[in-house]
């Protein structure tokens, strides 16, 4: 068996008793939740890594995709009665297309212009919920949203919901990994080494970029759509800037073109806030700190830094 | 190799260049370039540096536009396309600076060649449906055929980044390939091959030929250039300055001037 | 009319701020190829800096001026020591990643020395304001102006006349040939970075008389600074002038004429527009792709 194949085998190996335990064990609906956010924030890893971490396309801005997500489906549901599931499709579908109307002239921009035109764009759907109150409720956000449930199954219940959350999470996985073994995988892979030489081998690179940006989108509306219905409440704070930077963050953290890197940083940027209220007034000052520890040191990501510490206690036990 | 030498002219070109002219600012870089190439044929492409060689391969293939001029390939008209187009229409090229995608391994590099050559798309390798994988599969051996066929098949699993810059070389070419071209541009492939690489070259870019794959190869190695290519055409500031076969082109007192600054004929053209 | 002006007033106002901040970024930029995300904190830095040292009248504006915009610049002295130096500039994702720890960082040291309140300053002169038609030009507008202006002109002069400054520039054009003809590249980048935490402290304390200082008000400066930089011209210092003017203008124009909710989205809107049609900013040169 090939050594890459080994160690995925390996990493299902872990994740999946780790959160089928978990979710046994775990009683509290506090760390439950806490469990579940995980979760939410790797869909969104996920899906900002196949853009950023394959195809080297940064976005500044992917929470405006979260945000539409979960205002699409709570407009829906809240204002025009829809069931959540019938809202879900209506949810991606308007975020498909509002990543398409972006992107298409979004992705002639390159690098750190790029970066700033996504950035823009955020700003402006951010501003959007905010300011246009009649729809979205204003600052103070919309209250009153359904949760999710199927048949008899209520996924008010917390352990419910983490199941769901991760069950999608694991699909998302499996699909992303499929999708970069493949050809247009690879194809989004040769964009980010070389555009010029991708292009030059008949790859429609604009047109990929497009699809990919759309797909990420899409994650991030699902992630938006989980979020809405999980904590029932939601206000533009929750889409702003530094959450379309806690986004990319958490995809260089745990390691670029990496899926399981992606899990690995939202599990760290997920919990580490939770565990620095101890330092009251400190805590921005530590998350900081550990923020430029963490990229001084293992600048290619948590995965390959710790699988570098390993490799070499390894071989100095030799 | 002489007999079927005769009659391959007289068939249509596979290439024509109709005045290409192309300017950089105040670079003229290409200026009224006019050539034609039959099918089955190598034309070397040779020109002090600066010529206007590279320049010529990025106008064919569409990476710039050229400012006045007609490209056909097979009669159909081809300038103003984009460039992913073209290698669906047959036209595949290795870089001067090797453009390989460093990070995946140099059998993933031959496969994404083969991007037209194939028609998985998300949906299908997502499902991993039959007819995907079993494409998949296909690709996956015909890559590895590929990777023997240029001699570097044991390293198919090496990240392409880290190969020597020899095999990165072949690797390129391996790549373009893929494509299934049926005009291979090759920029300076030998650049930086030693004398032992650089025959092994030779001798794969003659056996692509043997597959009917027309080539245009741009190429400083005057060795390698006289002896496998049919004919040749010399740049200079970006204008046609000679066009015929190796020996002409030898023989040619004003390309000796070009090269070295005289018209004194001298061994040194040979490198 | 005399409304039109008031709006151009502030508009430039605030633009000149907004170029200063973009100046920043775009000299860092120029020998780094960076972005510094921490950029904005050195704005704050400036401004509760000058709020602390002449506000609490402890110094004589003069010279807390100067303190201020010294101790600044060694924070971006040392940011780029501690931090940036060691690690390898192949990856520039990373390198912005850490800045961004390094702004979160600073936002915390800012907000346990001055805390969670917003602390106003008086106006540095005290002449009162000027009628120009009918439109209230404030002094402090003015004397905003003038040091934006010594500002660019100031760092033009330095790259055009002094042999530091074409040092500079020689590495941010080809920074293995200029280490080849002896320019210290290293020390060069860390120059670069004084100079352009320096700059950011000067928007902080140009900017505290006319806006409450809070320990979070680096986030949206130093964003409008990075929009501007980006209008103008990634690297260029007119274009940033341009670009930070072009900013504060439209701004004003929207808050005036659309909603000054809207303001932000304004800014981004006209910046979605210009990169629309120039994707390298309005002065920005047009990368070559070469094969
Ligand atoms: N993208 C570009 N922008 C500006 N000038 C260019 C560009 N590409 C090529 N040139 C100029 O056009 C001229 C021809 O360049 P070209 O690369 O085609 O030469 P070449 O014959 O391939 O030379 P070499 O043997 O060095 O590869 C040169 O003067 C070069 O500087
Ligand atoms: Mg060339």
């Amino acid at each position: 068996m090939k050594p890459e194949c080994f160690k995925n085998r390996l990493y299902y190996g872990i994740f999946l008793p780790v959160i089928a335990v978990s979710g046994f064990v775990i009683d509290s609906p506090y760390y439950l939740q806490v469990l579940t956010f995980i979760g939410i924030n790797t869909l969104l890893t996920i899906g900002l890594n196949m853009l950023m971490g394959y195809a080297g396309q940064i976005s500044l801005g992917h929470a405006a995709f979260y945000g539409i997500g979960a205002y699409t489906t709570t407009i829906l549901t809240v204002h025009f009665d829809f069931s959540p599931w019938a809202a879900l499709p209506c949810t991606l579908v308007v975020t498909g297309m509002v990543a398409f109307l972006v992107g298409l002239p979004m992705l002639k921009l390159t690098g750190y212009y790029l970066g700033m035109g996504t950035l823009g764009f955020g700003m402006i759907v951010y501003v959007l919920f905010r300011e246009w109150s009649h729809v979205t409720g204003g600052s103070s956000g919309m209250v009153g949203i359904p949760s999710l449930s199927l048949g008899p199954v209520s996924f008010s219940d917390s352990r419910n919901y983490f199941y769901l959350v991760w069950m999608i999470v694991l699909v998302c996985i499996v699909f992303c990994q499929r999708l970069i073994q493949s050809r247009v995988g690879r194809a989004l892979r040769s964009i980010s080494d070389s555009e010029n030489a991708a292009k030059a081998l008949g790859v429609d690179t604009k047109d990929l970029k497009l699809k990919i940006f759309i797909l990420s989108a899409l994650f991030a509306a699902m992630a938006g759509f989980l979020y809405a219905h999980l904590v029932t409440f939601i206000s533009p704070g929750s889409f702003d800037f530094m959450v379309s930077i806690r986004m990319v963050t958490m995809v260089v953290i745990g390691g670029m073109a990496s899926i399981w890197g992606a899990l690995l940083g939202a599990s760290v940027l997920t919990l580490l806030p939770e565990c620095l209220h101890a330092f009251a007034d400190f805590e921005m000052v530590v998350y900081g700190l550990i923020l430029m520890l963490i990229m001084i040191f293992m600048p290619r990501g948590l995965t390959r830094g710790l699988m570098d510490i390993y490799e070499r206690s390894v071989s100095k036990q030799i | 190799m002489s007999a079927p030498c005769l009659n391959r002219f007289e068939k249509p070109p596979l290439l024509r260049a109709d005045s290409i002219s192309k300017a950089f600012g105040g670079v003229q870089a290409l200026l009224n370039v006019s050539f034609e190439v039959s099918e089955g044929t190598i034309l070397g492409i040779i020109g002090p540096n600066g010529a206007g060689k590279t320049t010529l391969f990025n106008v064919i293939t569409s990476a710039y536009p050229p400012d006045s001029g007609q490209l056909f390939l097979d009669r159909k008209k081809i300038q103003n396309r984009k460039v992913h187009e073209l290698v669906r229409l047959g036209i595949a090229r290795t870089f001067q600076n090797v453009e390989l995608f460093e990070n995946m391994t140099a059998l993933e590099n031959v496969m994404v060649g083969q991007y037209t050559q194939t028609r998985c798309g998300i949906f299908a390798a997502a499902a991993r449906l039959p007819w995907a994988v079993a494409e998949e599969k296909q690709a996956r051996e015909e890559a590895m055929a590929l990777l023997s066929f240029v001699g570097i098949a044991q390293y198919a699993e090496n990240r392409s980044g880290n190969l020597p810059f020899g095999w990165q070389r072949l690797l390129e070419i391996a790549r373009a390939l893929a494509a299934k071209p049926r005009l291979l541009l090759l920029d300076e492939p030998a650049a930086g091959l030693n004398a032992v690489e650089t025959r092994r070259l030779g001798n794969l870019i003659e056996r692509i030929r043997h597959q009917g794959v027309t080539i245009l190869l741009v190429e400083h190695d005057m060795n390698l250039t006289m002896t496998i290519c049919d004919r040749i055409i010399v740049l200079n500031y970006g204008k046609i300055l000679a066009h015929g076969t190796p020996e002409e082109i030898q023989s040619n007192p004003a390309v000796m001037a070009a090269y070295l600054g005289t018209s004194e004929v001298s061994p040194l053209i040979y490198d | 009319m005399q409304e039109i002006l008031q709006y151009l007033f502030s508009g430039i106002t605030n633009g000149a701020i907004y170029a200063v901040i973009a100046v920043g970024f775009s000299m860092l930029y120029n020998s780094t190829e960076l972005i510094n995300f921490a950029h904005g904190e050195f704005v704050m830095l400036g401004g509760l800096g000058i709020v602390t040292l002449w506000g609490g009248s402890l110094l004589p504006l003069p010279a807390a001026f100067v303190l201020t915009v010294i101790g600044v610049a060694f924070v971006g002295f040392l940011l780029e020591r501690v931090a940036l130096r060691k690690v390898s500039r192949s990856q520039p994702i990373v390198l912005v990643i850490i800045t961004i720890g390094a702004s979160i960082f600073l936002r915390g040291i800012g907000m346990l020395i001055w805390g969670k309140d917003a602390h106003a300053i008086p106006s540095f002169t005290k002449l009162s304001p000027m009628d120009v038609f009918g439109a209230k030009l404030m002094p402090q507008s003015i004397l905003i102006l003038a040091i934006v202006l010594l500002v660019v002109v100031g760092l033009h002069l330095f790259y055009r006349k002094t042999l530091t400054g074409k040092a500079m520039q020689a590495c941010a054009i080809n920074e293995k040939a200029a280490w080849l003809s002896g320019i210290p590249s290293d020390q060069m980048v860390l120059l670069a970075f004084f100079l352009s935490a320096g700059i950011g402290a000067i928007a902080g304390i140009i900017i505290a008389p006319i806006t409450m200082c809070g320990y979070d008000m680096g986030i949206l400066l130093g964003l409008k600074g990075f929009c501007a930089a980006m209008l103008g011209g990634l690297g260029s210092l007119w274009g940033s002038l341009v670009g930070g003017l072009l900013l504060g203008i439209s701004e004003s124009l929207g808050v005036g004429y659309v909603s000054s909710s809207l303001k932000d989205a304004i800014a981004f809107l006209v910046l979605l527009l210009i990169l629309y049609i120039r994707p390298t900013g309005i002065l920005g040169i047009k990368e070559a792709k070469r094969f």
